[in-house]
């Protein structure tokens, strides 16, 4: 693990995609941090956090958009996927190696409450607060990133989806004000998600009969649900589509709540892309 | 130690690899061969883990090598058809990374990397980016990769492929080096290649295997033997009756174009008609323009095992017509093929325990 970590870490400088995150965080984070703080005398880093998490929109998809796509088009991943290393280590490392890199300009934006001590009251600890919030979800962004990388050969349509599920997760709270909370549509929405999961089910097993179970079996549960208690159904659009919604959890979290939820939403975020990451090198190897 | 057994491997419907089965001893050199496409690379893939069959078992020095994987791995070198090294590394950096993967320890990496280096003359390009190197560095770059650690079983695909003359030699005489210690398994396209290194060869030809042997029993068992090519002169049917007082020829074996009236007649072991034949053309009166013999070599049985078509045959000469030659090879491929596979199965019998 720690060959894949150093040579990782190695290749993102030299390869300047290391350069360019640390480069670009600093420089909006370091704008920002001028703006409200400097200029117009906020005394926390809350609004420079937030109006920071713009960058993600750029960092995130150039530090993981190569991690796999790139080895998979350069065929480099019949090195590591022969060699007698676990996919767990050789997932990780990577992983860890993108992390750290994205932690050198948060170490960097620690400083900026130490600069502020000068000019007032102290808000040191939702400052940190802050910046572990902008950490975090970084690093649960990168994860996922990560996951889609595994997933294609191409560095650039990764990229792309990265941005998009940057995107996604980070407008879905200013669209829910325009989603129905009925019962109706929160039952064609699971109903909708049913069929996904039943694709996502043949995708990933290849078993048509199963999927079929599946998308009966939910779609019955829907239906039946909805019929018999439909109180259950209203407003459980929004509650799934939670899920996705980083920017609420984020600004939780940012807002000087240290609440362990917010905590768990984005380490499981990690935990699962690592998961998901190590299923989808695994089953290319038997596809 | 290579066992191999009932293989198969499907994309989607499509057999890449049909049910094959073989066993490499320790200490062999085995020669891997067919044409593009007809599930070398698969194979090879599958016997390093990199992917899974759809049916089927490879076990490494009698592990498995998706069972017991990191077991079975650290005693496997792989070399794939495209070298698997990171152009954004040196060549130094890159054996160490590779050294490093494998698992060797720290105190023993530097010479195992420098001493690689060493045998495959990459000192001088050591501190290079691998960007900058040529085909030919880059896969001694990637053969040195699959040699370190001194793994017990080598599996190399095409590892000849993009080198020069020169560095053909080096590698054939590394890769002999290796025999004593060593299970060398090396795909390849090219027989010359195979056939002076390996003491056995496989061959596949779409997705199965078509013989198995030795190169030498290969060339005699496949019953390919000499061949006499006659050129005469006269009308087809005064030369075949001519060439029938002395042997038995099939029809189709005699074509006839503007030179001339081509006849081609199979000798079995020692047997020289030359004479004989001579002599009775000439009584018939059909003077012989050209006489050569011809003997069938691996590039001919490969052609033969792996091309039932096979309109670029080798047998095919001496503009003889393309359609009558085609169903000479056909009718030749169809019993050669039924003696290597034969072969092949008299070969596996004897290798199981």
């Amino acid at each position: 693990m720690t060959a894949i970590y150093k040579k990782e870490l190695r290749s993102m400088f030299t390869n300047m995609s290391g350069a360019i995150a640390i480069a670009v965080m600093l420089l909006v984070t370091g704008l920002m941090f001028r703006f409200y703080n400097l200029h117009n005398g906020v005394l926390t880093l809350h609004y420079t956090v937030s109006n920071s998490a713009l960058v993600f929109y750029i960092v995130i998809p150039v530090l993981s958009m190569r991690s796999f796509a790139e080895e998979r088009r350069q065929k480099t991943d019949q090195l590591l996927l022969t060699a007698p290393v676990g996919l767990l280590r050789i997932v990780l490392g990577k992983y860890l190696a993108i992390v750290t890199v994205f932690a050198i300009p948060v170490l960097v934006m620690c400083t900026y409450p130490l600069i502020m001590l000068s000019f007032g009251p102290e808000t040191l600890l939702w400052d940190y607060t802050c910046l572990l919030a902008f950490f975090f979800m970084g690093c649960a962004y990168l994860s996922v990133g990560m996951f889609i990388s595994s997933c294609t050969e191409s560095p650039v349509i990764a990229a792309i989806l990265t941005i998009l599920f940057v995107f996604a997760t980070q407008m879905l709270s200013s669209i829910f004000t325009m989603i129905s909370g009925t019962a109706l549509t929160a039952m064609l929405f699971l109903t909708a998600l049913s069929v996904l999961i039943s694709l996502l089910v043949y995708m990933m097993t290849g078993h048509y009969a199963l999927s079929m179970i599946v998308l009966a079996g939910l779609g019955a549960a829907c239906i039946a649900g909805y019929v018999l208690r439909p109180d259950l159904f209203s407003g459980r659009t929004e509650s799934v589509l939670r899920i996705l919604d980083f920017s609420t959890h984020f600004s939780d979290f940012a807002g000087g709540v240290f609440a362990i939820p917010n905590l768990m939403f984005f380490l499981s975020y990690a935990a699962v892309g690592v998961l998901l990451t190590i299923q989808s090198l695994d089953k290319r190897r038997w596809s | 130690m290579i066992q191999v057994r009932h293989l198969t491997k499907l994309y989607g419907d499509f057999a890449a690899v049909k049910d094959i089965s073989f066993e490499i001893e320790d200490g062999t050199i085995c020669g891997f061969l067919g044409p593009n496409g007809a599930g070398k690379s698969t194979t090879l893939n599958i016997l390093t883990g990199y992917t899974a069959p759809t049916e089927g078992e490879v076990l490494i020095d009698g592990r498995d090598i998706l069972k017991e994987a990191e077991e079975a791995r650290r005693s496997t070198g792989f070399l794939p058809e495209i070298p698997p090294v990171y152009p954004d590394l040196t060549v130094y950096e890159y054996l160490s990374f590779a050294a490093q993967l494998k698992g060797i320890k720290k105190r023993e990496r530097e010479e195992e990397v420098r001493f690689r280096m060493e045998q495959l003359n990459l000192t001088e390009v050591k501190d290079r980016l691998i960007r900058n190197l040529s085909k030919g560095f880059r896969q001694r770059v990637g053969f040195a990769g699959a040699l370190l650690g001194d793994p017990g079983v080598l599996i190399l695909d095409e590892p000849m492929a993009g080198l020069d003359p020169k560095q053909i030699l080096e590698t054939r005489e590394l890769i002999r080096s290796l025999k004593n210690d060593h299970t060398v398994i090396l795909s390849s396209h090219i027989l010359s290649e195979v056939s002076e290194i390996c003491d056995r060869v496989l061959i596949i030809s779409e997705g199965e295997i078509v013989a198995a042997d030795t190169p030498e029993h290969l060339e005699s068992a496949s019953g390919a033997g000499t061949v006499l090519c006659i050129t005469a002169s006269g009308s087809l049917d005064r030369v075949l009756s001519a060439v029938r007082t002395v042997t038995e020829v099939r029809e189709d074996n005699v074509t006839e174009s503007e030179s001339g009236v081509q006849v081609r007649v199979r000798l079995r072991d020692g047997e020289d008609l030359r004479l004989r034949l001579s002599e009775a053309l000439f009584a018939a009166g059909c003077p012989i323009l050209e006489m050569k013999q011809e003997k069938a070599d691996l590039e001919n049985i490969f052609l033969m095992l792996t091309d039932e078509t096979g309109s670029g045959n080798s047998l095919q000469e001496d503009g003889a017509g393309s359609g009558s030659s085609q169903e000479e090879t056909g009718g030749g491929s169809g019993q050669e093929e039924t003696g290597a596979q034969k072969a092949a199965a008299a070969d596996r019998g004897e290798e199981r325990p």
